[in-house]
Order: C-alpha cells, then structure tokens, then sequence
C-alpha cells in the first residue's frame, strides 16, 4: 500500500513539474509573439510616416499669376468652346497629339473659335535621367507667371519641338531659360525661377488635382467639360470635331 | 513533402509581395494615384491606402520569404489578392483602362484590357498559394520553427 502511494506521488510530481514546464513554454512563446508583433507595428507605422512624408502632394505652393486654379487659359474667354489639355513635358504622346493637332488649334484659338485650358503635369520624372518632366514643366509655369500665356504657348511649343526622348537626359536649365527668353520672358527673373524650381509644389499639386480630376494619363482631353475616353487616336479625332470637324 | 510545397509558396507569394512593395516605395503620390484611378475608395482614405499599401507589402513578403508568424501573414496576403482581384475586375466590368499598379506606375494603361485576364490569373494563383499557408504554415527553413519549435501557434491553444 504505501508503495503504491508513494509510486502515485512521484507520477503526480513528475506530473507537476511537466505541467509548469509546458507553462513556462507557453508564456515564453505569447512573450516572443508580442514582441514581434509590436516590433511590426513599429516598422509598418514608421513606413507609413516616411511614405507620407515623402508625399508632399497637396502641400502649400507658390502659385503663377493669371492662373484659373491649375490650368493656362489660352484664347478668348468668350470663344464658344472650351478644349482642355492634360499634359506632361516628357510624354511622347502628348509630343504626338500636338504635332498632330497643335497648328489647327493655335488657328482655332487665333480666331476666338475655341480657348485651351492647359493643364501642365508632371509624372515622369522617371524616363528622364535629370528629371526633365518637372524642371520642364515649372519652367513653363514661371514663363507663364513672368510674361503670360500668349508666351506660354510659345514655351509649350518650343519644349514639344525640342522634347528628349524617354530614357535619355533632358536639356540643361540654361537651356530652358535661353527658350524661357525665346518666348518672352525676361531672362534675370526666369533663370531665378528655373534655376530654383519655384513652381515644383505646385507642379505636384497640378499632377494630385489631375488624379482628383479623374485624369489617370497624358495627353487627356476634355471638351466642353466632358472628358474623352478611349485611345490617342479618339483625343486627336475629338479635338478635330470641336474645331469644326474635317481633318 | 507538404512543407516543402509550403516554402515554395512561402517563396514565392513573399518575392512577389517584396518587389512589388518595393518598387512603389520610392514614389508616394505615384501609389496614391494609382489607388485613386480605381475609383473604388472614398477619397478621405485614399492617400493612407496609397501611402501604407507598399509598406505593408513588403512587411508581408519578408515574414512569409523568412516564415515569420507565417499564418498571420498569409491571411494578410490572401486578404490583400482578394482586395486586389475585386479592383481589377471591378476596372475591367466599368470599361476603364488603368494600369493596375501592381508593380509601380499606375494611371491610364491602353492595353490595359488585354492585360487584365492576366492580372486576375496570377493574384488568383497568388491567392491560392496564400490559401495554403493559412491552412498550412510551413515550417521548413522558418523563423516560426527556430523561435516556437513548430508553425506559429494560436496563442489561446497553448
């Protein structure tokens, strides 16, 4: 009898100390959990700060003068139709689109027919070695706030003209202010503007409003308001009708 | 023979989530415009969908390529294919030509049309092999293995 009491107390004791082991394992294993689920929430949190902080869409900006919200009017502001260009410097289809329809719309706009709302963005930085899409595109801005939009035009055809191919290095800034000056601004105040990118931020927050616009790439077109879905080749046809259909 | 399609999946939902998050780190707005032309979310939220999305799917990639809390991970993944299959559909039923994103860029897209099939396909075998590690965390060459002897577990099992 007392052997086989003393045999049932080792097996609970041996029992016991399973048992708190099992424990001990199990509390060191939520421990382990925890940590590395907090360190997670660190890493993703800390990401999402720098991500954010990275965006600085929307921030303030210096904007040009004779601006009507993000958009150059171009042309009469009594002309019966209202075309409007979302456009990026270094897109090769927006090069396409204008040098398809670029000189029927400057007549167009010449005889109070139509006025262009020219929405300048700038997304593809990353096809250019020295960021020509946003240096080109706050150059346009500063010509367009030193001298207007008649030399603004000037500027937009000069750079789809002379626009580099993707993937290669842009002109320099001496470069756009010498174009700056063909266009007609002075040349003192658009080398400041150029050299310093003062029209970046606002550059971005044209490319954010672009998005917010429904304007998901270059060369988008609205006509009358009412934006053109479909190919290049349906913008191009679109413009062609506005301005009186024919080709 | 299981665990060892587990890691094959481990490996290769994980590359996918790290190099498509990481390819959309370097340029913020771009993903913010790229959730946006979805046209799906309300725009109060889009900017922290944008701004978190590539952050989360790296963090995902990396805990299944090193099987860390494994299943957790994989349900996150298998949430994240699903969210992804209902916007590219959901593009491709409204007739939009977006490039999904998926991998940087984003915006409008023309072969866009021809290209969703496809897209749908891989998150869908992607999704699968998310599926299996939910039900199977492999625990072969695993942070799980070496820090909990095993798959992570449910800590309320223990």
């Amino acid at each position: 009898m007392g052997k086989k009491a003393a045999q049932e107390s080792r097996t609970a004791r041996a029992a016991e100390v399973l048992e708190s082991q099992r424990r001990e394992e199990s509390r060191r294993r939520r421990t382990t959990i925890t940590a590395v689920v907090a360190a997670l929430v660190v890493v993703v949190g800390l990401g999402y700060l720098v991500s954010s902080t990275l965006d600085s869409s929307g921030e303030a900006a210096a904007a040009p003068g004779g601006m009507d919200g993000y958009a150059v009017t171009v042309g009469d502001e009594d002309a019966p139709t209202t075309l409007a260009f979302y456009e990026d410097p270094q897109c090769p289809i927006c090069q396409q689109f204008e040098s398809e329809i670029g000189d029927d719309v400057a007549a167009a706009v010449e005889a109070g027919e139509v006025k262009v709302d020219y929405h300048v963005v700038s997304f593809l930085d990353d096809a250019s070695r020295n960021e020509w899409s946003s240096r080109a595109a706050n150059a346009l801005m500063v010509v367009q706030d030193l001298a207007g939009p008649d030399a603004f035009v000037a500027m937009h055809d000069l750079l789809y003209d002379n626009q580099p191919a993707e993937g290669t290095a842009g002109p320099s800034d001496a470069q756009l202010v010498a174009w700056a000056v063909e266009a007609g601004a002075p040349e003192a105040p658009a080398r400041q503007g150029i050299e310093s990118g003062r029209f970046d931020q606002f550059v971005v927050n044209a490319t954010d409003q672009m998005s917010k616009d429904g304007v998901n790439g270059t060369p988008t077109v609205f006509v009358d308001g009412e934006k053109v879905d479909g190919t290049p080749a349906d913008s191009v046809a679109a413009v062609r009708e506005a301005l009186g259909g024919g080709s | 023979m299981r665990d060892w399609v587990g890691l094959l999946a481990r490996v290769v939902t994980g590359g996918v989530w790290v190099v498509a998050g990481a390819l959309k780190l370097p340029d913020p707005a771009a993903s913010v415009r790229a959730v946006r032309a979805y046209d799906l979310l309300p725009e109060a939220i889009v900017p922290t969908v944008g701004h978190l999305l590539p952050v989360v799917e790296v963090v995902v990639g990396l805990l299944l390529l090193v099987g860390l809390l494994t299943r957790p991970a994989a349900v996150v993944s298998s949430l994240l294919f699903v969210a992804f299959i209902v916007g590219i559909s959901a593009a491709w039923a409204r007739g939009m030509s977006i490039d999904c994103g998926c991998f940087g860029g984003g915006g409008f897209d023309a072969d866009a049309r021809e290209k969703y099939p496809w897209e749908i396909a891989r998150d869908v075998g992607l999704l699968a092999a998310s599926a299996w590690l939910v039900v199977r965390p492999s625990a072969r060459l695993s942070l799980d293995r070496r820090l909990f002897g095993g798959a992570t577990p449910n800590p309320r099992s223990t």
